[in-house]
């Protein structure tokens, strides 16, 4: 499978774990910016689009769900799949109402997570015919 | 609202925050365990002296990253539990859960296990998510303090149209003082919740979000 063609943007303002994860995906195949607020996220979807956006939920400054809100007006072809704490469906499910591909809770479970990038994937291309 | 609901509210504010900080916290160390980890995979043909110590000690840490984080799910649960969204209805099926997971350790302290059983669908009941949560968590201290102290609290859920039902079977053998105790002295909040013990399980019946809607 070809996979270094990916665009993925992870963002967490927790840096050790958004970091850690990102070595983890590359390691995989599956090499990915970051980011570790709202506002720097914003910058680099404008600076290049990603195909997918992993985002937590609750970050300082902009909101998870807002960033989503944003991107969805701005770039609605770009997956986003949200974090979510554990026992906070309900942030999930409005997510989702926002228009998010899934969301997965903290901490994170890789193989869940490299499974949904790539349905959330597989989701944009079949956007695409 | 009343004074009580207020504490609930603080309390669980503020234990809302710390869980999701310890949720942040299980996470750094689930990924740098997991980095290490690959990285001993990807050197799998380097040989040396610690690598089954340090294998193995990554397990444990592994293990203990999933007893720590079914633990978070169930505190963040009883913490958000008093949100307004949460006051007046709920699912049964995830606070049944929720209360297996609180309850593992007490009954563990008395030498028996939990075992829950989910529904295979979600189960809306017309009771606050915390009032759920106690009713449930003093029916299993119940059952582990008046039963032999060995075997299952096997926990499960049973829908019906009017009322759902979360059902509590305490270890089989029952002590001798068993048929002093009443177990319709758990208290359950909402005029329409009720208790029912049929000699081998407790039923704490719930009136769903269905009926309350028609009402």
């Amino acid at each position: 499978m070809e996979t270094s063609d990916w665009n993925i943007l992870l963002v967490d303002d927790e840096v050790e774990f958004i970091s850690t994860l990102a070595e983890r995906l590359e390691l995989r195949g599956l090499p990915a910016r970051v980011a570790y607020d709202g506002e720097a996220a914003l910058k680099a979807v404008a600076d290049n689009e990603p195909e997918i956006m992993v985002l937590d939920i609750m970050m300082p400054g902009i909101k998870g769900l807002e960033v989503l809100q944003r991107i969805k007006e701005e770039h609605p072809k770009i997956q986003v799949i949200l974090l979510t704490g554990q026992g906070k469906t309900r942030d999930g499910i409005d997510g989702m109402r926002f228009g998010a591909f899934a969301y997965l809770m903290k901490p994170l479970d890789l193989e869940e997570l490299i499974r949904t990038l790539h349905e959330a994937r597989q989701g944009r291309q079949e956007d695409r015919k | 609202m009343n004074p009580v609901a207020t504490e609930a509210k603080f309390m669980g504010t503020v234990t809302a925050l710390s869980m999701h900080e310890m949720q942040n916290i299980l996470a750094i160390i689930r990924e740098s365990a997991g980095l290490m980890g690959d990285v001993l995979k990807i050197n799998a043909q380097v040989d040396f002296k610690y690598r089954p110590k340090m294998e193995q000690t990554l397990e444990h840490i592994t293990s203990q990253i999933d007893r720590g984080k079914k633990l978070l799910e169930a505190t963040s649960r009883l913490a958000h539990s008093p949100d307004e969204d949460l006051l007046l209805s709920c699912d049964l099926n995830i606070y049944a859960r929720t209360v297996a997971l609180l309850s593992e350790r007490q009954v563990r302290l008395k030498g028996a296990r939990v075992n829950f059983t989910p529904a295979a669908t979600p189960l809306p009941v017309a009771v606050g998510a915390l009032m759920v949560l106690m009713a449930g968590y003093r029916a299993v201290q119940w059952a582990v303090n008046t039963h032999i102290k060995d075997g299952y609290v096997q926990i499960n859920l049973q829908a019906g149209d009017t009322e759902h039902a979360l059902i509590i079977t305490p270890p089989v053998g029952l002590c001798p003082d068993v048929r002093l105790l009443d177990p319709a002295s758990i208290s359950l909040p909402g005029q329409n919740a009720r208790t029912h013990w049929d000699g081998n399980k407790l039923f704490l019946f719930f009136p769903t979000q269905q009926a309350a809607d028609h009402e």
